[in-house]
């Protein structure tokens, strides 16, 4: 029973930290993806609230909170509330298995407790598509309860985007798991030991996975909605896509998922290609007990670095056609990725030790 | 030649140089923003803003009443009601002068068309109101905006051009003429 509630106090502090880290970094990519854009377009951002506006996200969560609530008429009342929980939630539950620090096991008062990870499941890429996926649940089903033909377009667009991506991300994790052997983060990020050329983007034997990488990359920046593949929500065309009707904190949910969702794909890009929380080169990792001040530093810096990648594509590219999207979707990444399955189990077959 | 845009499509060659144009921008950063409320972008000379109404420097006002103004504006933003000057029965002015600046669309023709120029445009832009009547100015409205923006007033006509006709003989302290 002591035990139990140990556990329990622990776990939940935990949840509570990562949570807390998470929205946080939310709260700051919101005011970063506006200057960094800004900057990149050769203008200032937000500069009012705040010295260089950087209390904004705080202004606009103020906003949001106190906007009015509306449900449009002829709306079916229920999904329609469901729908910013369904999106919300799987992209943070994500972050339940993703490994941001070495895998040690400490022992707090007879309780075994890892404190780099909530918990290591072994099937934790699973888990996370999984969730994904129900993720898509909830864009169909805001758009389809709004009672709004844009919100319908958007939301049928998104359904169709959503599982032709999502194809692709499974099939570019393949090769992963082929090298390491295993579906649980953890022990993927332990496969990854030592300097860069362990990561498996680079790792020359029995291949490197880059190509699965940028197919990872692209395919996941059409999971998360983003530019250019936001045709869901396609300001220009369909006013906001399937989150048009939506207002306050029902929309504020949608807003933090899409972020929440960028993270978590930057955290799973850097846990399966980029070595989790390894240092580029053995020596910049700090030995014995303060490798996880090296360890939270290296994640977090190239968790960041992807997040900018997203941004940066944002500025520079424009929204793909819808019918663009899916033959690029279905005829050039799908058949790469499965021609890059081939090659690595090939490979990984010839030479089982690489 | 065909091998080679093979490669620069399988690297996404062209999708590089726009981020690597992207990233310079990023890296110099020169802003063109202004930022208005607190930098404000200096005007042209010319540049047609609010209108207001002038006055000589003895403080009384140019505008005979003729109503050529209203006569030119093509949006009918003027309205002038002109009366005789009580006890002066050769001088009229403006009894009610009222402007609808919901209307003008600030092309200059009234103050051209001012025989008396009393009229006049200043550097005033920022007068957006949160009630669209508070734009349906009257004369004093307007007589407050040409004092604060043209602090510079004339001389009344008869002493800017001394041989001037005198036709204002209910004018009192007639100035000598100069010959
Ligand atoms: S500026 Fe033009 S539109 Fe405005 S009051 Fe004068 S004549 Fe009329
Ligand atoms: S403002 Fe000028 S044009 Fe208009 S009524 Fe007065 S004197 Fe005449």
């Amino acid at each position: 029973m002591f035990d139990t509630s140990i556990k329990l106090a622990l776990t939940l502090s935990q949840i509570g930290a990562v949570m807390g880290v998470v929205l946080l970094t939310v709260a700051i990519l919101t005011l970063l993806e506006r200057k960094v854009l800004s900057w990149m377009q050769d203008r200032m951002g937000p500069m009012e609230v705040g010295p260089y506006g950087v209390l904004q996200p705080v202004a606009d969560g103020l906003k949001l909170f106190f906007k009015e609530d509306i449900i449009p008429a002829g709306a079916n009342k229920i999904m329609f509330s469901l729908a910013p929980i369904l999106v919300l939630v799987p992209a943070l539950i994500g972050f339940a298995v993703i490994p941001f620090g070495p895998n040690w096991t400490i022992d707090v008062m007879g309780v075994e407790f890892k404190p780099f990870v909530i918990s290591d499941i072994n099937i934790g890429v699973l888990y996370i598509l999984a969730f994904a996926s129900i993720g898509a649940y909830g864009v169909i089903l805001g758009g389809w309860a709004s009672n709004s033909k844009y919100s319908l377009l958007g939301g049928l667009r998104s359904a169709a985007q959503l599982i032709s991506y999502e194809l692709n991300v499974g099939l570019a994790i393949v090769g992963v798991l082929l090298l390491a052997g295993s579906l649980s983060l953890v022990e993927i990020t332990e496969a990854q030991a030592g300097g860069f050329w362990n990561w498996f983007a680079f790792d020359p034997v029995p291949f490197p996975q880059f190509i699965a990488f940028v197919i990872f990359l692209i395919a996941s920046v059409a999971e998360t909605n983003r530019l250019p593949f936001d045709l869901p929500e396609a300001e220009s065309e369909l006013v906001a896509g399937f989150f048009t009707e939506y207002s306050g904190m029902r929309f504020a949910f949608f807003f933090m998922a899409e972020y929440a969702n960028m993270i978590l794909v930057s955290c799973m890009s850097t846990v399966l290609f980029f070595g989790g929380w390894h240092a580029p080169l053995p020596v910049l990792q700090a030995p014995g007990v303060f490798a996880w001040v090296t360890g939270i530093f290296w994640f977090t810096a190239k968790v960041y670095f992807f997040l900018f990648l997203f941004f940066w594509i944002r500025a520079t590219l424009p929204r793909l056609r819808y019918d663009q999207l899916m033959r690029f979707g279905w005829k050039v990444l799908l058949p790469i990725a499965l021609g890059n399955i081939v090659v690595t189990s090939l490979l990984a077959y010839i030479f089982p030790n690489g | 030649m065909k091998l080679k845009k093979w490669i620069q499509s399988l690297i996404f060659y062209e999708i590089l140089l726009g981020m690597k144009e992207t990233l310079k921008h990023f890296l110099k950063y020169r802003p063109i923003t202004l930022e208005y409320p607190h930098v404000k972008k200096p005007l042209p000379e010319n540049y047609r803003g609010m209108l207001g109404l002038l006055r000589y420097d003895d403080d009384t006002e140019k505008c005979v009443g003729c109503d050529l103004c209203e006569a030119a504006c093509p949006s009918r933003v003027i309205r002038v009601v002109s009366a005789e000057v009580p006890g002066e029965p050769t001088k009229r002015f403006a009894k009610e002068y009222y402007m609808d600046m919901t209307r003008c669309l600030f092309c200059g023709l009234c103050v051209k068309a001012c025989p008396v120029d009393a009229l006049g445009m200043s550097q005033e832009f920022e007068w957006a109101v949160y009630d669209k009547r508070n734009l349906q100015l009257n004369k004093e409205q307007l007589l407050a905006i040409g004092d604060r923006a043209f602090p510079e007033r004339e001389k009344r006509l008869e002493f800017q051009h001394p041989n001037v006709a005198y036709f204002n003989v209910s004018f009192k302290d007639i100035p000598e003429k100069e010959f």
